[in-house]
C-alpha cells in the first residue's frame, strides 16, 4: 500500500515535471498552439535585408504583432506574412518598412499610419512599402562611385 | 462536327487571351509614357538656353511648377503626408496646407533638379497593380553614381498622377509624415505651418 502511495507521488511530480517543461518552451520558443488571433496582412518588398519569421512588426515603437511568412513572388520581390493585433486597423496608405535596430541591430517592420477613411481588410496587401536601405551598399556607391 | 467546334472555341479564347495580354501591355505602356512625357518636359526646360540667362531664373520655375503641377497630385501627397493630422483639419486649413506643403515641394526639388542638366533618365520598370502603378526610373549623370528613383502614380480623372517619390528606397511622403507627426505631437498643428511659412520666407 506505502510502495503504491509513492509511486504515485513520483508520478504526480514527473508529470508536473513534463508540464513545466512544456509550458516553458511554448513560452520561450514563442510558440502558438492556438492562434492569437491577429489579422493577416501581406507586404511586397524589394529587399528584406534578411527579416525573419517572428521579427517585430510596430507602429510608433510599440509591438503590434510579427513576421509569420516570408516568401518570394513570381517576380523576384519579397513577400512578407504579417500577423497583426486585431484592434489594429491600417489604413489604406499605410506605409510599411523595414528597419534595423541601431546601425547592427535586428530587423523589424515598422507601420506608419496613413489618413485615408479606407482601411485595408484582414488578409489583404499593404501597398506602400519602403525595402531596407542597405547601408554598406549606399555607401559604397558614393565612396567608390560609379565605374 | 465536335471536333471542329472544339478546334474553333479553342481558336476563340487564344485570340481573346491574346487581346487581353495585348490589351494590359498597351496600358503598361501607358503609365510610364505618361511619367515620360512629364520628365522629357522638364528636362527639356534645364537644357533651354533661353532661360539660362540672367533674369530668366523666376520665369523658368514658373514654367518647371506648371509642368510639374500636370503631374503630381499635391493635395494627395499632402493628405498622405499629413496622415492621422489630415481628417481633423477644417477644409479651409486642409487648403492652406495643401498650399504651403506645394511651396516646400517646389522650394527643395526644383532647385535641386535645377543643377541638372546632362542629366539622362532610363525608364528601367513598371508594375501596375488596379488603379495603381510604380514606374521606375533611374537618373544617370555619367560622372557621379546613378539615382533610383521610384514614381508611385494612381489613376485619376483618366490619367495618371503621382502621389509619391521614392529616391534611393526612401519615401518622400513617409519622410515627411514622420517630420509632420514628430512637429505636430510636441507642439501643435499651429507650430508645423509656422515653420512651413517660415521656410517658404526663407528660400523665396
Amino acid at each position: 500500500m506505502k510502495k503504491f502511495e509513492l509511486e504515485l507521488v513520483v508520478g504526480f511530480f514527473l508529470l508536473l515535471g513534463i508540464i513545466s517543461l512544456g509550458y516553458i518552451s511554448i513560452k520561450l520558443g514563442k510558440l502558438e498552439i492556438v492562434g492569437k488571433g491577429g489579422h493577416t496582412f501581406y507586404a511586397e518588398f524589394e529587399k528584406t535585408g534578411g527579416i525573419k519569421p517572428k521579427a517585430r512588426v510596430e507602429i510608433a515603437g510599440v509591438e503590434v504583432g510579427i513576421v509569420t511568412n516570408i516568401s518570394i513572388t513570381d517576380d523576384y520581390r519579397a513577400l512578407v506574412e504579417l500577423s497583426i493585433d486585431k484592434s489594429i486597423k491600417l489604413q489604406e496608405d499605410a506605409i510599411a518598412s523595414i528597419k534595423t535596430k541601431g546601425l547592427i541591430g535586428e530587423q523589424y517592420v515598422q507601420i506608419s499610419p496613413g489618413g485615408s477613411e479606407k482601411f485595408i481588410p484582414d488578409k489583404g496587401k499593404i501597398r506602400e512599402t519602403e525595402s531596407a536601405i542597405d547601408i554598406q551598399e549606399i555607401i559604397s556607391k558614393y565612396v567608390f562611385g560609379k565605374i | 462536327m465536335k471536333k471542329f467546334l472544339n478546334f474553333s472555341i479553342l481558336c476563340l479564347i487564344i485570340i481573346f487571351l491574346s487581346l487581353l495580354s495585348h490589351a494590359t501591355v498597351a496600358i503598361a505602356g501607358e503609365a510610364t509614357d505618361q511619367v515620360r512625357q512629364t520628365v522629357d518636359a522638364v528636362l527639356d526646360v534645364l537644357k533651354d538656353k533661353e532661360f539660362k540667362k540672367p533674369g530668366k531664373e523666376k520665369q523658368r520655375r514658373a514654367k518647371l511648377r506648371e509642368i510639374i503641377v500636370k503631374r503630381f497630385d499635391f493635395e494627395e501627397m499632402a493628405k498622405r503626408s499629413l496622415a492621422l493630422h489630415w481628417s481633423k483639419r477644417t477644409p479651409q486649413e486642409q487648403k492652406e496646407f495643401v498650399s504651403l506643403y506645394s511651396d516646400l515641394l517646389e522650394n527643395t526639388y526644383i532647385r535641386k533638379i535645377e543643377r541638372y542638366e546632362n542629366e539622362k533618365v532610363l525608364y528601367t520598370d513598371e508594375k501596375i497593380d488596379g488603379l495603381y502603378a510604380t514606374v521606375k526610373t533611374k537618373i544617370v549623370s555619367g560622372k557621379e553614381v546613378d539615382i533610383p528613383v521610384d514614381y508611385k502614380i494612381f489613376r485619376k480623372n483618366g490619367k495618371w498622377e503621382v502621389y509619391d517619390i521614392v529616391i534611393e528606397g526612401v519615401s518622400l511622403v513617409n519622410n515627411y509624415r514622420s517630420q509632420f507627426n514628430q512637429i505636430i505631437r510636441s507642439d501643435s498643428y499651429e507650430e508645423l505651418i509656422k515653420r512651413l511659412k517660415a521656410k517658404a520666407l526663407k528660400e523665396p
